[in-house]
């Protein structure tokens, strides 16, 4: 180990430009996981091509590039009910589950009696009610969002509660014995410190916000990416389906890294504790 | 005393009065059954016809049981390999903490097309949804063991074998059992969502079929039953890591609710 870092120091200190780039050992972090994923694709082709794979079980990359590249006008339309579907769920839970967790800091008798019931909740398999939310809201979006928020609302209250309780006790007494407000020493002291819990909570949430709409669109939508996936592997065209995966996929991640980014924001903003 | 009746009191008090404002509810406010079926009418089809509801319990809780422990093996292997190989973490870690992120539910039908309708392809789904919680949470904790630790076993001349029996594994055990409640409650979301699109049997079939016939009573007691499964599966998560932790010795911090 103190040998590596010792090389990697020595190659720092190498002149002729290794000031100006980034030397190979630093870029590695990098370039290892970008070139496995390139050999598992580059293998995936020539699988298909040596094998002759039929193009039902398993289209080549360049096949489900060409679909998606024919297909891309439909697929963006597509995928506008379901950003915003996931975006609304998201923002719901978030701001619901942040609010209820507020009034659990702050209410023992409710925290004593709602907390325990929300860890069960989190414990059962919530995904088996998406079809009462068809029967209760129909096949619209709203029932979709709905079931979403639900899926994704309890990591955030679990989240947030653990983070507001855990808020370092003589802090809070520091505060209290110079005559700060609930107020004042929730939003200086509480709320920074529970911030990391909240976005771990608001991470979870945004995947499994995702999640849920796929799932009500499996189940009941005329659109969306999730329609379009169940439609294209009842029709069996497995590079439609690749195709459509991939841009869920960079949906997933982009909403996902936008999370991440508001923490880092949110967490400058509040110092680097 | 007076503590843990509040404890335990409030919760079960409030989840009851919940069900009694429910039936009450359905009984004078005319909700057609429909729409919410009172709490009586979904105990009458679950004490009425149980044997349809066991006999559809059985594929679902076999296909989650199968799926959890397949998750579980490979997950903690390719965890160990994570942990030993340096080249192994760093080209596919990350490849693995991205599809983490990305809603990995969306293969569903994908992997109806490759394997058909049927158990095969549900419990690959619950398989494929549950791994990369317990990769992740695994390899988590078999890194983070204490470097001291590790070097006195070396300085000690132990072999990486001991080391990783003897330190490594029991260190990473709450990051295991952190993983594993994570991978089985989504084992049983990867085997119902499974079975909602391509199941001829099981709970989630169930659900599909008779909310599609309007029998919402019948839709809610297989959620009862499925929501029993699921804490029990979880209680069971729960008392192997009690056990392991007392083989241990109770030095281990506990991992906590999911």
């Amino acid at each position: 180990m103190t040998v590596e870092t010792a090389q990697s120091r020595a190659l720092d200190l190498v002149p002729f430009g290794a000031a100006q780039f980034p030397s190979l050992r630093q870029l590695r972090p990098v370039l290892l996981p970008v070139a496995t994923a390139g050999t598992v694709l580059l293998l995936w082709q020539a699988v298909c091509l040596v094998f002759r794979i039929p193009h039902v079980i398993l289209p080549a990359p360049t096949e489900i590039a060409g679909e998606l590249w024919r297909i891309l006008p439909t697929l963006l339309k597509e995928a506008i009910p379901t950003t915003l579907d996931s975006v609304a769920s998201f923002c719901l839970a978030s701001g619901l589950g942040v609010g209820l967790a507020i009034v659990l800091t702050y209410s023992p008798l409710l925290r004593d009696t709602l907390y325990p019931n929300l860890v069960a909740f989190q414990l059962v398999p919530k995904v088996a009610l998406a079809p009462l939310f068809v029967v209760w809201l129909g096949i619209t979006s709203e029932s979709r969002i709905a079931f979403s928020t639900f899926a994704s609302f309890f990591p955030v209250v679990i989240s947030a509660a653990v983070g507001f309780e855990g808020a370092d006790a003589s802090t809070l007494r520091l505060c209290r014995s110079l005559t700060a407000t609930d107020w004042q020493s929730f939003r200086l002291v509480r709320f920074p410190f529970a911030l990391p819990a909240i976005f771990s909570g608001m991470k979870i949430a945004m995947t499994m916000s995702v999640i849920g709409v796929i799932i009500g669109e499996f189940i009941s939508a005329k659109a969306g990416l999730g329609f379009y996936i169940l439609y294209a592997s009842s029709r069996m065209e497995t590079a439609a389906i690749f195709a459509a995966l991939f841009v869920l996929c960079m949906i997933g991640a982009a909403l996902y890294g936008a999370v991440a980014l508001a923490e880092r924001h949110v967490r400058r903003h509040y110092g680097r504790r | 005393m007076a503590h843990v009746g509040r404890a335990v009191g409030l919760p079960v008090a409030f989840a009851i009065f919940c069900v009694i404002a429910w039936e009450a509810l359905c009984r004078f406010g005319h909700v057609s059954s429909e729409l919410l079926p009172a709490p009586s009418a979904v105990w009458n089809v679950l004490a009425g016809n149980p044997g349809i509801l066991m006999e559809q319990a059985v594929p679902t809780t076999i296909e989650v049981a199968v799926s959890f422990a397949v998750a579980c093996a490979v997950g903690v292997l390719l965890a160990i390999g994570i942990t030993f190989s340096a080249a192994i973490r760093e080209a596919i870690y990350p490849n693995i903490v991205m599809f983490q992120v990305i809603p990995k539910i969306a293969l569903a039908p994908l992997f109806i097309v490759w394997l058909g309708v049927g158990g095969k392809s549900i419990v690959t789904v619950g398989v494929f949804i549950a791994f990369f919680p317990m990769v992740v949470s695994t390899a988590t904790g078999l890194v983070g063991a204490k470097p001291d630790v590790l070097q006195l076993c070396r300085s000690l001349t132990a072999s990486e074998w001991q080391c990783f029996v003897l330190v490594r594994f029991p260190y990473a055990m709450p990051h295991i059992f952190a993983g594993m409640k994570v991978g089985v409650t989504m084992a049983m979301i990867g085997v119902i969502v499974g079975e909602f699109i391509t199941a001829q049997a099981g709970l989630g079939y169930i659900i599909m079929f008779a909310s599609s016939a309007g029998e919402t009573a019948t839709v809610l007691a297989a959620i009862v039953v499925l929501c029993g499964i699921g804490l029990v599966l979880y209680g069971l998560v729960a008392l192997g890591e009690l056990a392991v932790r007392r083989w241990y010795g109770g030095e281990l911090p506990t991992s906590g609710v999911i």
